[in-house]
């Protein structure tokens, strides 16, 4: 009996680490090309911010327009860091979760290459005045295509290796990085192909526009987002998810809900369905129902455990990320009340601090945390630094919070001076730009936390890794002698 | 749950959001009909359909280039959505000369010719519907002179005059350049910055985007079908 089950545990260590040696290339290069975009998309969050506050900062620079910049950051963000990020973490959780060997690491490695080329070519031609004005789809018309051919190239192996997975079960976290697969070539193909394909009504343009941005936050990040954490909860705890009903409801309550959520940017305007805009505002606030419902659901399995839990850096980094999603579905209730809180919000600096929140707050601490799990178990190599994880924690909580607190709040100032009509214009420029100034600093102390994160990755990649079987932990080196419960591998 | 099972749901659920706000709302605003007049309401009979002048395509294309949209906004909400009408200068002009009150909400009509309405991100800088209106009105009230004048201005500088001092508008100098002036001085050269032999000139992509922006005259008179204004004003107009 015994060594029937130990014959079998010996065959899943071999089956767990082929995986991994499966995808240790592929996986490295989107985890480091993704922090390497991460580094130059803050760079162009300080510039950009930089100058709201001091215009005259790099003034004479074409190329350093503020304009420009600004799109550069967020493309960047989303298309460099943000997908990238999620590939990695993707293509791993999947071909771990199916239990299949990924054979087509060199087919996605090339893909990988490709995107990054495209990606590159695209910053530089909005950095040279060649974007296309669509927020979040600034890159001139050639890159899209581009990017749909390298995701599907990198994406179809998860799906096929789900099709011939071991085992009938599926896990909630298979849900998410199914559904975000499926949905985002399609939310893609629908904005490119009506905004540069085909020639509709102005208004109709920006409104899918809208759409778009908010349909890749919450039917694309945040879905893959959330099957992370719900593949880190119980590999961290030890313990089952606790609610089946709970994880179908924050599931299918997202897929319902988040589709119809965007529009209310252009709430007040001549749009031929004036209801359009409102019942975007509507979904967006309704957002907080899959999203509390799932943080519910993980945080329950986290702490559902009797013993105490390591400190591991990604429970850090996931459990700060689960914070960051229910902030996200306070402020996706509080930005969106038509009659009193959208007026004030629609034109002010809330949009990006929202923004801001999904991408870094939530969907990158996932990731970071993710990073701090995957990449071990890929190299064969222990993290080397658990100060480096606390620097890159803690300055990236901090940055993140002052970003969203000023951001969001701020927006509120912009947006009640806006609305008092009967004072000068100025005044409005007047109350931005303390926030502005806020938004300076928090992006310095990121990207102060994130050079913490790069040195290590770049260690780690280069083969520097301690050679150790215990995991890092974030506790006082004391402890580190104590025994410790080790995690499901 | 089988996959094809799964694959429908999500179909469904997306598929539903995606007919009713995106495919449905594009198809019906595709082609945008001309709004017929008529005798009783507007006092004359034909269609709506108002062009706009100016180099639209081309400046538009500048606006997004340069990313204004993420500062300024085009687009005057009714007073259900926010306080946009009540601005003296910003849905047309609180007291013009000829016509008095000529503020009014956007329409779709506004935004003819271009492709992608730039309703803009955050308000940073003011709305941009009614801007040829307020600087023909800060070129009257400087004793006449060409507004074009002073947008090229502050396009090179936006925080040159005193007022403007607080200005976080970025330059655009890029878009000008310096030429040597042979014969008579241009017309169209900024009234600072040249000396005795040279003088800045605003470049093809200048000239677009100031041409766009001077065609920013959202206030024309609209139907009675789109003239959602309080019956005592609209009777004022009559």
């Amino acid at each position: 009996m015994s060594s029937t089950s130990s014959t079998a545990e010996l065959s899943d260590v071999t089956l767990r680490s082929g995986i991994d040696r499966s995808l240790r290339h592929p996986v490295m290069f989107f985890l480091t090309s993704a922090a390497a975009w991460l580094a130059v998309s803050i760079l162009l969050a300080i510039v950009a911010s930089v100058k709201v506050h001091w215009p005259q900062f790099m003034d004479d620079c074409e190329y350093a327009s503020y304009g420009r910049v600004f799109a550069a950051h967020t493309n960047t963000l989303i298309y460099g860091w943000g997908f990238q990020a999620g590939f990695g973490v993707l293509i791993w959780l999947m071909a771990r979760m199916s239990r299949q060997e990924c054979r087509a690491a060199g087919t996605i490695l090339t893909a990988g290459h490709v995107w990054n080329l495209v990606v590159s070519l695209g910053t530089l031609g909005l950095l040279d005045g060649r974007g296309t004005g669509m927020p979040w789809m600034e890159f001139p018309a050639f890159v899209w295509p581009g990017l749909l051919l390298c995701y599907l190239t990198i994406v179809v192996w998860s799906f096929i290796q789900f099709r011939v997975r071991k085992g009938e079960r599926t896990h909630v976290a298979q849900w998410y990085l199914l559904a975000a697969m499926i949905w985002f070539p399609w939310i893609f193909i629908t904005a490119n192909g009506l905004l540069f394909c085909a020639s509709g009504h102005p208004l109709m343009a920006a409104a899918i526009n809208a759409w778009f941005k908010s349909a890749l936050m919450f039917l694309y990040f945040i879905p893959i987002a959330l099957g992370t954490a719900y593949y880190l909860a119980p590999k961290l705890s030890g313990r089952p998810i606790p609610s089946t009903s709970l994880a179908r409801l924050g599931f299918w309550s997202l897929a319902v809900v988040a589709p119809w959520a965007g529009m209310q940017k252009l709430a007040g305007s001549p749009l031929s369905g004036v209801f359009l805009p409102y019942l975007g505002a509507a979904a967006t606030a309704l957002l907080a129902i899959p999203l509390v419902t799932a943080a519910a659901n993980i945080l329950r399995t986290i702490f559902s455990s009797e013993e105490k839990l390591p400190k591991s850096p990604a429970l850090h980094f996931t459990l700060a990320g689960l914070m960051g999603l229910l902030l996200l579905a306070v402020a996706a209730i509080a930005l969106n009340l038509p009659g009193s809180s959208l007026k004030l919000t629609q034109f002010s600096i809330s949009g990006y601090g929202f923004e801001i929140l999904a991408l870094y707050g939530c969907f990158s601490f996932m990731m970071f945390g993710a990073v701090y799990f995957i990449v071990p178990r890929i190299t064969c190599s222990e993290w080397v630094s658990s100060r480096f994880i606390n620097m890159h924690f803690f300055f990236s909580v901090y940055g993140i919070v002052a970003i969203a607190f000023g951001a969001l709040f701020g927006g509120f100032i912009q947006g009640s001076a806006q609305e008092a009509w009967l004072q000068p214009w100025e005044s409005v420029t007047d109350v931005v730009r303390p926030y502005a100034a806020v938004s300076t600093f928090a992006w310095c102390v990121i990207l102060f936390s994130n050079i913490f994160f790069f040195i290590h990755l770049a260690m780690m990649w280069m083969g520097l890794g301690r050679r150790d079987s215990n995991p890092i932990l974030l506790d006082s080196p004391a402890d580190m002698s104590a025994p410790i419960p080790q995690p499901n591998p | 749950m089988s996959l094809r099972l799964f694959i429908l749901g999500l179909a469904a659920s997306f598929g539903l959001a995606w007919l009713f706000v995106v495919i449905v709302p594009f198809v019906k605003m595709r082609n945008l009909e001309p709004i017929t007049l008529s005798k009783e309401t507007d006092g004359a009979v034909g269609i709506f359909y108002p062009k706009r002048s100016g180099r639209i395509v081309n400046g538009a294309k500048v606006y997004a280039e340069n990313g204004c949209y993420l500062c300024h906004t085009q687009v005057v909400r009714p007073t259900y959505a926010g306080n946009d009408m009540f601005r003296a200068d910003w849905a047309g002009l609180a007291k013009d000369p000829e016509r008095g009150d000529t503020r009014r909400e956007t329409n779709a009509y506004d935004f003819e010719g271009e492709t992608f309405a730039q309703i803009g991100s955050s308000r940073m800088g003011p709305d941009l519907s009614n801007l040829a209106r307020r600087l023909e009105a800060a070129a009257a009230a400087k004793g006449g002179g060409d507004p074009a004048t002073l947008l090229y201005a502050h396009l090179y500088d936006p925080r040159r005059s005193p007022e403007a001092r607080k200005a976080t508008c970025p330059s655009y100098r890029f878009l000008f350049t310096r030429h040597e002036i042979k014969g008579q001085p241009s017309s169209q050269a900024l009234p600072f910055g040249g000396d005795a032999t040279t003088e800045l000139l605003p470049d093809s992509d200048a000239k677009a985007l100031v041409s766009y922006l001077l065609a920013m005259k959202k206030d024309q008179p609209v139907p009675a079908a789109l003239n959602f204004a309080p019956a005592e004003a609209k009777a004022a107009a009559r």
